[in-house]
């Protein structure tokens, strides 16, 4: 089989397998206990947003030290392709919470930890896009940029790990976690499709990035060509 | 060859910014007016009298470091975009090595944040009536948070001076590095405030110290790269 | 709480969306071939 039908049997099957997760989110996953009414399954779609915005993440901070070994603007276009994902996935990770949270606890925001490391990820992501729209230099934007993203790679554990240790031990009446500590006691469906939900979002994000650096190839040859 | 080691190289970077920034004063007059003016404001408004006994251990933590940390933005910039507006960016380049640079820039945001620290820290306490219990803690929390901005400040104004140079464009890359320190910060202080064991302080400081060190770890990678671009 | 009609709106709004979003990337990997079978 050609790569080119692999690839579209590939995109099909995602087709189907996240109208299976939405149905299944909706119909096949009982409803929650505790939680205002079916308010509980917006958790299917919100976790595995955050899990691929970490995701992106990860995948921009590989592509900007190979950038910074390589010196291959393919390697930036990768980092730039990654942040851009993760930066709508941010986007739709901190609406999606902000949402379950007014129908949960009646406010928009509550400074959990959680909900502020997703937030600190967005501006992250921002100021990423800032820095590459302030320098007009190619190469110099890649590598300013990637510097930048192994610099946010840096300090982005100690929101994540290090503060809520710092703020539970003050604090020891803060409102309970996000939804991350459902995991525990989730019913076994409840548990399938928010597994099969990762799955296909992570399939997402893995489809759209090798969209977008199959065009950045695609834009670098025809440049290197109009050069020559 | 070199004939100067680093830690000579890194003193003259030092002592090259300290005599320039003494002949203009630009950095520290920006700094300490912006800390003075911000903290008249909220002293004039708020005062030791306006805020309830139960919420005065947060908000005078977290006011004293807005004010701190608003200040320090507006100086801890001009070390390297100085270098490039003045044009003295290429001389530097070859007249020392990288982490040398490095170095003697970051000792200079450090003197400078220890001097903000120094006049601000005090006349709040002063002008609030905020009673600090263990000084001790707060003025280890204050070096370790000193040492820490300035590391992440310096590597950040390096990467901006090669890009537009604008202090937006460094509070806008900053200000997501520069949150969990602030939050540590004002949760060191709070403790600090409240009692004078130093033992109450540890959490925030392991967390503000290792910060501190991850980021210059990062920066002596780091900044060959944006330096030598 | 919502009753079970809603709750099938939503889903179908949700399946819309996505199919609408799935049609312009399958759209956007289609351009990206041609591209790349022309070059």
């Amino acid at each position: 089989m050609t790569r080119a039908r692999v690839r579209t049997l590939l995109q099909w099957a995602l087709c189907v397998w996240l109208v299976l997760v939405i149905l299944g989110a909706f119909f096949y996953a009982p409803s929650a206990l505790g939680f205002k009414g079916e308010s509980a399954r917006i958790v299917f779609f919100h976790v595995p947003q955050a899990w691929v915005a970490v995701l992106a993440f990860c995948v921009n901070l590989v592509a900007s030290l190979r950038y910074l070994r390589t010196r291959d603007a393919l390697d930036d276009a990768r980092a730039a392709a990654a942040a851009r994902l993760g930066l709508v996935f941010s986007v739709l990770a901190t609406v999606t919470g902000s949402l379950f949270a007014n129908v949960m606890w009646n406010s928009f925001w509550n400074w959990d930890p959680r909900e502020v490391s997703i937030v600190i990820l967005l501006l992250i992501y921002a100021a990423y896009f800032a820095l590459r729209e302030a320098v007009p230099d190619e190469e110099r934007r890649a590598s300013l940029s990637a510097a930048y993203a192994v610099l946010a790679f840096v300090t982005m554990p100690f929101l994540v790990f290090v503060v809520p240790r710092i703020y539970w031990s003050l604090h020891p009446d803060t409102i309970i976690g996000a939804t991350g500590k459902l995991k525990l006691q989730m019913d076994s469906r409840m548990l399938q499709v928010l597994l099969g939900s990762l799955v296909g979002f992570t399939g997402l994000f893995c489809w759209l990035y090798t969209l977008e650096v199959r065009l950045a190839r695609v834009r670098l040859a025809r440049a290197g060509r109009e050069e020559a | 060859m070199r004939a100067s080691t680093l830690l000579s190289e890194s003193v003259a970077v030092l002592g090259k910014e300290l005599t320039s920034e003494l002949r203009s004063r630009v950095a520290l007059n920006a700094v300490g007016l912006f800390g003075l003016t911000t903290l008249i404001a909220v002293a004039y408004q708020i005062g030791p009298y306006r805020i309830q006994e139960q919420d005065r251990p947060h908000l005078l933590a977290a006011l004293l470091w807005v004010i701190l940390f608003f200040a320090a933005t507006s100086g801890l910039s001009r070390v390297f975009v100085k270098e490039e507006d003045a044009r003295t960016a290429k001389t530097l380049r070859l007249a020392a090595r990288p982490l040398a640079v490095l170095a003697g820039k970051f000792l200079f945001n450090l003197i400078l944040l220890s001097a903000l620290y120094a006049f601000i820290v005090p006349l709040y306490c002063a002008l609030m009536g905020y009673s600090v219990q263990g000084i001790a803690s707060l003025a280890l929390l204050l070096a370790c948070g000193a040492v820490a901005l300035s590391a992440t400040s310096t590597m950040v104004a390096a990467i901006i001076a090669r890009a537009s140079g604008s202090t937006t464009l460094f509070a806008i890359l900053s200000v997501p590095l520069v949150l969990p320190l602030l939050v540590m910060l004002i949760q060191g202080t709070r403790a600090a405030a409240g009692s004078t064991a130093i033992a109450a302080v540890l959490p925030a400081l392991r967390g503000i110290v290792s910060l501190g060190g991850a980021t210059l770890i990062i920066s002596v990678y780091l900044f060959p790269v944006v330096w030598h671009d | 709480m919502p009753g079970a009609e809603s709750l099938v709106w939503v889903a179908a709004v949700t399946v819309v969306i996505w199919l609408g979003l799935f049609a312009y990337c399958v759209g956007l990997a289609r351009r990206v071939r041609r591209l790349e079978d022309e070059s």
